[in-house]
């Protein structure tokens, strides 16, 4: 009997946890695995379509569609580079030190309205062009542009951002 | 603590005057970023783990001896700075030396560095130091600078008596920021040398390169127009290209 509390002490040491479990989480938010990285399998089963990440383009964009796997090349997609002959131009990389700092102040959008309609506006309220609600009875090719219209030339220039 | 530990790292507006570098050129050309988080992946916030502590010198930040002297993993012992808030020594002042075996002496401002509270006079404070001592060569004996603290070491000279006075930043009736002698209350006017940099001794004498450099006429001159067309299609029209599709209807989310 007495030997029992002895047994205890020599290979009874466990204790009880008191802290949050971890169940085996680690913290890997910071590893990012682009497209050269990773174990063989791991980068086998990104060229598969169950990928795990999507393909890092790294800002590259696509001149196609993808289609059945093969890649359709859409030329409009191609970027097309235009640059203007630059012959007896002024401007060059760099400006002289002598030359004053330029100060402008910000062409807002009504200041080219301004530009753009105000003078047809005046001459037509002066001559009386101007119906009931303020619209123009014989609008220029400007007045009479709808919104949609616009968009579509702008968007005709291939750029998307409209 | 925080306020000047901000205060201290920052080059001198100085410096970077002197330069003619935009600010981003020079501390590009000084830090030592070890790690950065992956840009472009909007999960990781942008965060660095980059050198804070230098040891400005006597070397300009974006030159490779200051390279040297600030080698990743070189620990300098601390370098203790008094904040000042209005710096009043310039380029080209005259200014009188209170320390030092050239004590009572005055002399003029060559160089400026601000980082350190530091201003090198011309010809005063020196030493010798012997560069290139071999063998067979004994080597050339040079007579340099040493550099002075600007709160402690040095004063600035009146212009009329030519004794060393405290100075101040105050107000003229115009509008101006001038430094007034606390002495004798005159103005100490900002000398002509201290708008010299690397590239030009002033504006005026600058020599345009034909090559590279738009001429003040060319950069000044007003050739805006406003029409109602997007920059894209502005080139358009001015190079002559026609597009007559329309293109599909897309949406944006």
């Amino acid at each position: 009997m007495s030997k029992i509390p002895i047994l205890i002490n020599n290979f009874c040491k466990r204790n009880i946890s008191v802290t949050a479990t971890r169940e085996g989480k680690r913290n890997f938010r910071k590893f990012v695995i682009p497209n050269k990285r990773g174990s063989v399998l791991h980068k086998k089963k990104q060229m598969t379509e169950d990928r795990e990440f999507e393909i890092d383009k790294r800002g590259v964009r696509d001149i196609g569609y993808n289609l059945n796997g093969r890649l359709v090349i859409v030329p409009e997609m191609i970027p097309e580079i235009i640059v203007p002959n630059l012959k007896d131009f002024d401007l060059k990389p760099y400006v002289s030190y002598k030359a004053a700092d330029v100060i402008q102040s910000e062409f807002t959008p009504s200041q080219l309205f301004d530009a753009v309609y105000s003078k047809k506006i005046v001459t037509d309220f002066k001559q009386g062009k101007l119906d009931e609600e303020g619209n123009p009875i014989e609008p220029s090719e400007e007045e009479s542009l709808k919104p949609e219209e616009a968009i579509i030339r702008a968007k005709q220039t291939g750029s998307d951002i409209f | 603590m925080r306020i000047y530990g901000y205060l201290a790292k920052k080059v001198g507006d100085l410096t970077i005057k002197y330069s003619n570098f935009p600010e981003s050129y020079v501390k590009k050309s000084y830090e030592q970023v070890y790690w950065k988080t992956p840009a472009g992946y909007p999960q990781y916030k942008k965060a660095q783990v980059a050198r804070k502590k230098y040891r400005f010198t006597t070397n300009r930040p974006w030159t490779g001896q200051f390279r040297q002297q600030n080698e990743p993993g070189t620990l300098r012992k601390k370098v203790f700075l008094e904040p000042i808030r209005d710096w009043t020594f310039f380029r080209g002042d005259r200014v009188e030396v209170m320390v030092g075996k050239d004590k009572g002496k005055q002399g003029i401002v060559s160089q400026v560095i601000q980082e350190r509270n530091w201003v090198i006079v011309e010809g005063l404070n020196t030493h010798l130091r012997v560069v290139g001592k071999d063998k067979n060569f004994p080597g050339i004996t040079i007579q340099s600078e040493a550099p002075l603290l600007v709160t402690s070491d040095v004063k600035l000279v009146d212009p009329e008596s030519l004794k060393a006075t405290d100075v101040e930043w105050r107000y003229t009736e115009e509008g101006d920021k001038v430094r007034v002698s606390l002495a004798s209350s005159r103005i100490i006017p900002i000398p002509k040398t201290a708008e010299e940099t690397i590239d030009y001794k002033s504006k005026e004498l600058y020599i345009d390169n034909i090559e590279k450099d738009t001429t003040a006429d060319a950069a000044t001159k007003i050739t805006f127009a406003p029409k109602l067309r997007t920059f894209e299609m502005d080139i358009m029209e001015e190079m002559g290209i026609k597009e007559d599709r329309v293109p599909a209807k897309s949406y944006w989310y």
